[in-house]
């Protein structure tokens, strides 16, 4: 490792992500904390914690089964379901909840349970998935001999359920930080269905009390910290668990008769979380109830690229800004944390930024970079790109991470041994071995800078962004533009995975 | 001397770091000569911007608020950058939040040419603040569900045969906010507490925003609810059996309220001299006539300006009389009371 370059990337994450917070914990007074414990703010916490128990539970009942049948049997079509799969964690809960509730006609709790877990259930299917991959053949075949298929199983449950445990803390952690489900389909709930994190952006507005958004945060940061060690824990167990050189792959289950309800249960899953919402929002751009036409919809995109242009132009170029920033962050600080001592207990720091409410972050920018001396950079696109790398750098660091655990030590110690510096060794044989990882975890910052709206709100360059656009838009129900630039953000959020998936030859690296 | 590898480093470094600073200096841009912060919708104050600029040939810098924010994010930006003020005008879409930053010492007085015509009430005594082109809050109603003439009060919402088939927004931001708090501040606590009573015990759906409300009332979910009068536009522009309702009409009642746009020199704004040329602008007979024409048919609050037959004049209705002082001053207490009642 180059101490200084480590040194470097640090003090650029330091900046980045948690001075910003930092710089809001001064605002905080006694009176603030004695609120954390009034019995509405208990109730309203408690409530959440259920909330987001339940939904990281069905997330669980539906991601395991699929990310078992896409990556480890011979179901028809596993290959094309596998990145659909994907799809629902793409899409932003909101547009789900928003369809989902004309759709269904779900209201109130229910509603909610349901949209978070189509949400979240890509993510326990990620890394239930690698987990199954990661069974050694050999293990596999001497239990289905000794006991046919389902000992087979058995003894794989053990091996995969650190990982869905893993993949369960990750849908327990975006359930409960997300109150815009919750907010926007509990209006027929009776009683009304409001989350801790409602009561944090509620907070934000009181001007008198600056302190207490901040001092109401810290439970839910709590939880999410206690909720994210264990996932960082159970990943070292599970999907990011060192492969021997002798590994050998294990061969698909047959599922005879199953193969085609297998199908249905998948595609139905990927149907519900991601192909019947792009289908809604094409019908909505055709003019939806008006009448759909495909002419309408040329028109509803010609629409969106026309008045969307620039924001669209400004999101793509502060996400790969970010995603870059990111990747070469993860690069240094990714390889540190696994390889240097006590970097592991070090994971917790770098997913504070990622654990903390999005509007502490915002504020704490405009705290941190409203100088003088800094007015050029706060005012223009920089600080965009500051705040979106601080806020999902833990992505990509973890991601590569994962993939340096993998990586056998001794190709590094023989580099050094043949008179590499930290540097080069970093850069020539780590960095290419470590490839797939550090675009997957390019990719995933790019993707989620590009749907990001929360951290950016107050910050003066995000004002001009497509996901800006599309929610001030929303207000005066231009559905098909609404529905056309949606269609455009997440063409551009499946594109550099669709690109990948069509021309490597590796599989991308995406868990963090 | 250098070693070989750390020399690479070095130059590796100072590469990255020129990317960086490039990729950064790439996103910026020559100053604007005036910062304005935009509440109202960006759709419609995006067109007058540039009308602005190429009539002046000044450059705006115009920041909206997303409409989740309800306002409330350019004014927390504002309170956040007191230290540095970088916004010149605030052109709020409501009023009650622009006289809370009069009331904190954040505005500076400007008596505007343009506002020569605007009637007293909607002035600031002390100029911080104008307000003109106006929303009211109104009922939007699905003529295939129900009777609009059946509607006169706000006092409708409580009434048991609608129970379950109105709906208006959660009080915590927005309008919905101002409007209780105008009730509050009219009526007195006691009839603004027992108003708040009503609504949770009559089953009115409370939903997340008034654009919600339309939606719901055009597709027929909810029979009718409360809302503002752009959104009804919406509704009706598209093309939905929708009908509006000004409460409280009859002689004696309290009234239908209004809640004007209102815009407001920064204190210590950074550019001031353009600030005053684009308030005058705002705030000119031509910017309202074409706000009441837009999709949003914001009402004119002065009586000559021309609207179309749809947009009624606020000399035609029985207004809502409000102390807009005290509107401004109460809205965070009830923003905090409101909060610990519905958001449960």
């Amino acid at each position: 490792m180059s101490r200084p370059l480590v040194a470097l990337a640090a003090a650029v994450f330091v900046l980045a992500g948690l001075a910003p917070l930092a710089a809001m914990v001064p605002r905080v007074e006694s009176a603030d904390l004695a609120a954390i414990f009034a019995p509405r703010n208990l109730e309203l916490l408690g409530r959440t914690l259920l909330y987001g128990a339940s939904v990281a539970l069905i997330a669980t009942a539906a991601g395991l089964p699929f990310g078992f049948l896409v990556s480890r049997t011979d179901m028809p079509f596993a290959a094309l379901l596998r990145p659909l799969g994907i799809a629902p964690l793409l899409i932003p809960p909101m547009i789900l909840a928003m369809v989902w509730t004309v759709l269904a006609d779900i209201r109130g709790a229910p509603a909610a349970y349901a949209v978070s877990s189509v949400s979240t259930f890509p993510l326990v299917a990620l890394f239930s998935a690698r987990a199954f991959e990661r069974i050694d053949a050999r293990r596999e075949e001497a239990a289905r001999i000794a006991g046919g298929w389902r000992a087979a199983l058995r003894s794989d449950l053990p091996l995969v359920l650190p990982s869905v445990a893993c993949g369960a803390c990750f849908a327990f952690v975006f359930t409960v930080n997300d109150f815009s489900v919750a907010d926007y389909v509990s209006w027929l709930g009776q009683p009304k269905f409001s989350v801790y994190a409602a009561e944090i952006f509620a907070n934000w507005r009181i001007e008198s009390r600056p302190g207490l958004a901040v001092a109401t945060a810290l439970p839910l940061l709590a939880v999410t910290l206690a909720a994210l060690v264990p996932a960082l824990v159970l990943r070292r167990r599970g999907a990011m668990a060192s492969l021997s050189g002798d590994f050998r792959q294990p061969e698909p289950f047959e599922l005879g008769p199953w193969r085609w309800p297998a199908f249905l249960f998948c595609l139905t899953l990927v149907s519900i979380g991601a192909l019947i919402p792009a289908a809604r929002l094409v019908w909505e751009a055709g003019g939806a109830a008006r009448g759909f036409e495909f002419a309408r919809v040329g028109q509803a995109f010609t629409l969106a690229i026309e008045r969307g242009r620039e924001d669209l132009a400004n999101s793509i170029v502060y996400s790969l800004c970010a995603a870059t920033a990111c990747a070469a962050l993860a690069l240094v600080l990714g390889h540190a944390l696994e390889r240097a001592r006590g970097g592991r207990w070090l994971e917790s720091l770098v997913v504070l930024p990622i654990g903390a409410p999005a509007v502490l972050l915002s504020v704490g920018v405009i705290v941190l970079w409203n100088h003088d001396w800094s007015a050029r950079f706060y005012d223009e696109g920089g600080v965009v790109v500051l705040l979106l790398a601080g806020r999902f750098a833990a992505f990509a660091i973890l991601i590569v991470s994962a993939a340096t655990a993998a990586l056998d030590p001794r190709l590094e110690e023989a580099a050094q041994l043949a008179g590499a510096g930290p540097f080069r060794t970093l850069t020539r044989i780590v960095a290419p071995s470590l490839r797939s990882a550090l675009l997957g975890g390019w990719i995933g910052v790019f993707v989620l800078s590009l749907r990001e709206l929360d951290a950016t709100m107050l910050t003066p360059a995000a004002n001009r962004t497509a996901m800006f656009r599309i929610f001030n838009q929303v207000h005066f129900g231009r559905d098909d533009f609404v529905a056309a630039m949606a269609l455009l953000i997440l063409f551009l959020v499946v594109l550099p995975g669709a690109l990948w998936s069509l021309f490597a030859r590796r599989r991308l690296e995406l868990l963090p | 001397m250098l070693k070989p590898d750390s020399f690479r480093s070095s130059r590796w470094l100072a590469g990255l770091l020129a990317l960086v600073c490039g990729a950064l200096g790439a996103c910026s841009s020559k100053g604007p000569d005036v910062v304005l912060y935009c509440a109202l919708d960006q759709m419609f104050a995006e067109t007058l911007v540039k009308e602005f600029e190429s009539k002046t040939g000044l450059v705006v810098r115009a920041e909206y608020d997303v409409e989740a924010a309800k306002t409330v994010g350019l004014v927390k930006r504002i309170r956040e950058e007191r230290s540095r003020p970088r916004c010149d005008v605030f052109w709020n879409n409501e009023l009650a939040h622009t006289v809370a930053l009069a009331n904190d010492g954040l505005l500076a007085s400007y008596d505007s040419p343009s506002a020569a015509n605007i009637p007293a009430e909607f002035r600031d005594p002390q100029h911080r603040w104008t307000a003109f082109a106006a929303r009211a809050r109104v009922f939007i109603v699905n003529t295939t569900l129900a009777d609009p003439a059946q509607l006169t009060s706000l006092e409708d919402l409580f009434d048991p045969k609608w129970r379950g088939k109105v709906c208006m927004a959660r009080p915590l931001t927005g309008t919905t906010l101002t409007h209780l708090t105008a009730l509050y501040a009219a009526e007195g606590d006691a009839k603004g507490d027992e108003f708040v009573q009503r609504i949770e015990e009559s089953g009115v759906n409370l939903v997340q925003s008034n654009g919600q409300v339309m939606r719901l009332v055009r597709e027929g979910q909810m029979a009718w609810g409360l809302t503002d009068t752009d959104d009804f536009n919406v509704a009706l522009n598209g093309g939905h059996p929708v009908a509006q309702v000004f409460p409280d009409q009859a002689p004696g009642a309290r009234g239908a309220l209004l809640i004007p746009n209102s815009v407001a020199l920064l204190a210590e704004a950074p550019h001031p001299d353009a600030a005053r040329k684009l308030i005058d602008f705002i705030l000119s007979r031509e910017v309202e006539e074409k706000l009441a024409f837009a999709e949003g048919a914001q009402i004119p609050v002065r009586a000559d300006v021309k609207r179309p037959p749809h947009v009624k004049s606020a000399a035609d209705l029985s207004l809502m009389r409000v102390d807009w002082a005290r509107v401004g001053a109460d809205i965070e207490r009830r923003m905090t009371q409101f909060k610990e009642r519905f958001l449960q």
